[in-house]
C-alpha cells in the first residue's frame, strides 16, 4: 500500500469512528457522541433534562411529566423508536450496523474516485492487482455468500451437465473446491485461454468455464497431467457446451456433435442449465475484467442513490388521508346509505 | 402535583362522533352528539375516574352539532335533518327553532348575547335570540357552505369552502335581533378574510381573551391568527404543520398526511389542544408557538376535543376518520370517548420566548 494519509483519513479510520444510531452523524470520539445523544435525542422537552437512553427519557416523561414519549426526537424517520436501547455505540442492530459501513465505505471510495480525478493522479498502488485486492477485502459476507451461491449453482449445472453427457464427473468435481475457496482468483483475468490449437474442440469456447479451476487446482484430474485442458474438456463439453452456444455450431464447420439432439426434454433441460451458466459466466468474466468494481460499485451505489431520491421525494412525496377540497368529509358521510336522511314530503 | 389520569367513557356512542361539549357551569357534564342520531349526557364522577351515562336525546337523523344554551339544561343541536333543535336535558323535552333546507352543519350559542348561531349546508346562518323563542330568527347568506364555526365572546368566527372565512361581530348581530325581522340585510361580515390555509378548513376555535383564533385543514395544518386589523396584529399571524406521520420507507416514504378534526382552546391558560386523523391529540402554546405535548395515540382518528369550563377536564372523541375513497364508513363499534384529567399544569404555557 502506498502512501496514506494528506488530509485524507483512509477508510479503517473513518469506519472506527463512533456514530450516531439515530441521525447517522459521526463523532470523533464515543464521547462526543454520547453526548450528543443525550443533547439532541434523550433531551427532555419539558424541563431540558438529559437522560442516558430513550427509554430513560420515556420513564422520566412518563413519572415526572405524565407525559409519554412516543418516539426519539431528531432522528431519521426509520430511527425513532423506543423499542431499540441506543447507548453510544451499544445496541445498534447488526443490520443497521453493516448498512452504515457499506454506506461509508461507498461515500469514501466515490470521494476517492472523485479526489483521483479531480487531481489526475492515479489511485495509490493502482497497478493492476492492488485496487481490485483491496476492494475484495471489503465485500460484505452477504456479497460474498452471494457470489458462492452462484457458483454453486453453476457448479451444479455443469455437473448435472457433466452426468448427462455420463463423463468426467471428475472435472466438475475437481474444480469445486478451487473455485469454492477463492470465487475469483486473480489468473483468471490473467490466465490464457487455451491456444485455439486446442484440438478437438475449437468451436467450444465455453471452455472458459475450466482454465480458471485447474491451474489453483489441487490435483489436476490423473491423467490430465501432460495436456490438462484438453483431455477433460470434449466429454464434458459435447453434452455442457453444446446448447449453450449454438451460433457457433451454425457457423462452424464442425459437425454438429451427435449428443446434440437427444431426446427433447433434457436438450430443453441443458439448455436452461446452460443459459443460465451461460448468464453466471458472462456476468463473472465481466465482472473479472474490471477488477470486479461493478458488483461492488453497483449494489450499494443503487442503494445510496435510491435513499437520496426518496430523501428528496418527500418533500413533494405527502399522502393526504382526506385530499377532498371542496367537500367536507361529514358532506360524504352524509350521502352514505347509512346515514342518509330522506325529508319526509 | 396530581397524577393525571385517562379513563374511557362507559358506554359510548354507537357510531361516529360529531362534537364534544363540556357545560358552562360544571366541569362535570359533558355531551356528545353522534351520527347514530342520538346526542349522549354524561356525568363525570369527580375522584372516581369514570363517566356515566345520563341520559340520551334521540334525534330523526345524525347530528352534527351541539352546544349548551344558558345553563346546564339546555342544549342546541344541529342535525342532518336540517333542523336545529333546543333540547331540555332534565325532562328531554326537544323543541325546533329553525328548519334550514340543507343539513344543519354548526351551531354555536353566545351566552354573552343570548344568541344562537346556526349554520347550514344551505349556505346561510340562522340567527335565534334565545330568550324570546318566539321572535322568528333572522337569516344571513352565506358565500359558501360553512364547515367550521366557533364563538369568541364578541365575534363569531365561520369557516366556509373556497377558504373563506368570514367573521361577524356579535353586539352588531344582537342590535340587528333587537331591531326586528327585515333587519338581516344590515347584518355584514365584519372582516372577510381567505383562510391561512391552502386545504379545506377542518376546524376553528376561538381563544377564550377574545384576541384571535386558530383554523385547522384537512391538510395536517393549523394557522393561529388574531382578530386586530392591523399589519402588527396580522404579521404575528402564523401556521404550522401537525398531525402527521412519516410514511414506511418500503411504501415510497414521504409523509402521511392527516386532517386535524378538532381544535380547542383552554379556557384557563389560552393554549389549545388539536386533534388529528392519525389519532393524537397534542397542546400547544400558541403564544410561545411550541408543542407543549402530545399524548399517546387512539387508536383511531380523534373526531374532537374540549376542555371543561375550568380547564381540568380534557374529552376526547376518537373514531374512524373518514379517508378519501370510503364507502362503507361506520364507526360502530370502534367510538369511545376518553377523559383525561389534567395535572394543575398540564396545560399551563411558558410564555412567550
Amino acid at each position: 500500500m502506498g502512501k496514506k494519509k494528506r488530509g485524507h483519513p483512509d477508510v479503517e479510520e473513518i469506519l472506527a469512528r463512533p456514530w450516531c444510531y439515530y441521525c447517522e452523524r459521526d463523532f470523533e470520539d464515543l464521547k462526543l457522541l454520547i453526548s450528543h445523544q443525550k443533547a439532541k435525542h434523550f433531551k427532555c422537552d419539558r424541563c431540558g433534562k438529559r437522560l442516558n437512553t430513550a427509554g430513560g427519557l420515556s420513564v422520566h416523561m412518563n413519572q415526572v411529566h405524565k407525559e409519554s414519549l412516543d418516539k426519539v426526537e431528531n432522528a431519521l424517520p426509520n430511527r425513532q423508536g423506543l423499542d431499540i436501547e441506543i447507548f453510544g455505540m451499544e445496541g445498534v442492530p447488526e443490520d443497521i450496523l453493516q448498512q452504515h459501513q457499506q454506506r461509508i465505505i461507498t461515500n469514501f471510495y466515490t470521494a476517492q474516485a472523485e479526489r483521483h480525478a479531480a487531481t489526475g493522479n492515479p489511485p495509490p498502488g493502482q497497478s493492476g492487482g492492488q485496487g481490485p485486492a483491496k476492494k475484495i477485502k471489503i465485500e460484505t459476507p452477504d456479497e460474498i455468500k452471494k457470489r458462492l451461491a452462484d457458483h454453486r449453482a453453476k457448479v451444479a449445472a455443469q455437473k448435472a451437465a457433466g452426468a448427462n453427457g455420463a463423463v468426467a464427473p471428475l472435472a466438475a468435481d475437481g474444480q469445486s473446491p478451487a473455485q469454492g475457496t477463492s470465487p475469483f482468483p486473480p489468473p483468471q483475468a490473467g490466465f490464457p485461454y487455451p491456444p485455439a490449437g486446442a484440438p478437438g474442440a475449437p468451436p467450444f469456447p465455453p471452455a472458459q468455464t475450466y482454465p480458471p479451476a485447474f491451474p489453483p487446482g489441487p490435483s489436476p484430474p490423473p491423467g490430465a497431467a501432460s495436456a490438462f485442458n484438453l483431455p477433460a474438456r470434449p466429454p464434458s463439453g459435447t453434452a455442457a457446451a453444446l446448447p449453450q452456444r449454438p451460433p457457433y455450431f451454425y457457423n462452424g464447420a464442425g459437425a454438429p456433435p451427435p449428443g446434440f439432439p437427444g431426446s427433447p426434454s433434457t436438450v430443453d433441460e441443458l439448455v436452461a442449465g446452460a443459459a443460465r451458466q451461460g448468464d453466471d459466466i458472462d456476468q463473472l468474466i465481466r465482472m473479472a475484467e474490471k477488477g470486479i468494481r461493478p458488483a461492488k460499485g453497483a449494489t450499494p451505489g443503487e442503494e445510496v442513490g435510491g435513499e437520496k431520491k426518496s430523501k428528496k421525494d418527500k418533500e413533494k412525496n405527502m399522502r393526504m388521508v382526506y385530499a377532498d377540497t371542496e367537500v367536507s368529509p361529514e358532506e360524504k358521510m352524509a350521502l352514505l346509505p347509512r346515514y342518509r336522511f330522506a325529508i319526509e314530503a | 402535583m396530581a397524577p393525571s389520569t385517562q379513563f374511557e367513557v362507559a358506554q359510548p356512542p354507537n357510531d361516529a362522533i360529531s362534537a364534544l361539549v363540556f357545560s358552562p357551569d360544571s366541569p362535570s357534564r359533558l355531551l356528545v352528539s353522534s351520527w347514530d342520531k342520538n346526542v349522549y349526557l354524561y356525568e363525570v364522577v369527580e375522584g372516581a375516574d369514570e363517566a356515566n351515562l345520563v341520559n340520551s336525546y334521540e334525534h330523526r337523523a345524525p347530528v352534527l352539532d351541539v352546544c349548551f344554551g344558558a345553563n346546564r339544561d339546555e342544549a342546541f343541536t344541529a342535525g342532518l335533518d336540517q333542523q336545529v333543535k333546543r333540547i331540555d336535558l332534565a325532562t328531554g323535552e326537544q323543541t325546533v327553532l329553525s328548519k334550514h333546507t340543507e343539513a344543519v352543519r354548526c351551531v354555536v350559542f353566545s351566552p354573552e348575547h343570548s344568541i344562537l348561531i346556526s349554520a347550514s349546508w344551505d349556505n346561510t346562518l340562522h340567527i335565534h335570540n334565545t330568550t324570546s323563542p318566539s321572535q322568528p330568527h333572522l337569516t344571513i347568506q352565506l358565500p359558501g357552505k360553512p364547515h367550521a364555526m366557533a364563538a369568541s365572546p364578541s365575534k363569531v368566527v365561520v369557516a366556509m369552502t373556497a377558504r373563506l372565512v368570514h367573521i361577524y361581530d356579535l353586539p352588531t348581530i344582537a342590535s340587528a335581533l333587537a331591531s326586528g325581522p327585515d333587519s338581516a340585510s344590515s347584518i355584514q361580515p365584519w372582516q372577510q378574510r381567505e383562510s391561512s390555509l391552502k386545504f379545506l378548513t377542518r376546524a376553528v376555535a376561538c381563544m377564550p381573551n377574545d384576541a384571535g383564533y386558530a383554523t385547522s385543514s384537512i391538510e395536517g395544518r393549523v394557522a393561529v391568527e388574531w382578530f386586530e386589523d392591523t399589519a402588527e396584529s396580522q404579521a404575528r399571524k402564523y401556521a404550522f404543520k401537525c398531525h402527521r406521520q412519516a410514511a414506511p420507507e418500503e411504501e415510497g416514504g414521504g409523509d402521511i398526511v392527516y386532517p386535524v378534526n378538532a381544535l380547542t382552546f383552554h379556557p384557563v391558560y389560552g393554549t389549545f389542544a388539536s386533534g388529528g386523523g392519525d389519532g393524537t391529540v397534542a397542546l400547544w402554546d400558541a403564544e410561545a408557538k411550541r408543542r407543549m405535548r402530545q399524548y399517546q395515540k387512539f387508536l383511531d382518528s380523534v373526531a374532537a376535543v374540549a376542555f371543561s369550563q375550568d380547564g381540568k377536564y380534557l374529552a376526547i372523541g376518537v373514531c374512524p376518520g373518514f379517508e378519501t375513497g370510503m364507502e362503507n364508513y361506520s364507526g360502530e363499534g370502534k367510538t369511545k370517548v376518553f377523559l383525561r384529567e389534567l395535572g394543575e399544569t398540564e396545560a399551563k404555557g411558558k410564555g412567550a420566548k
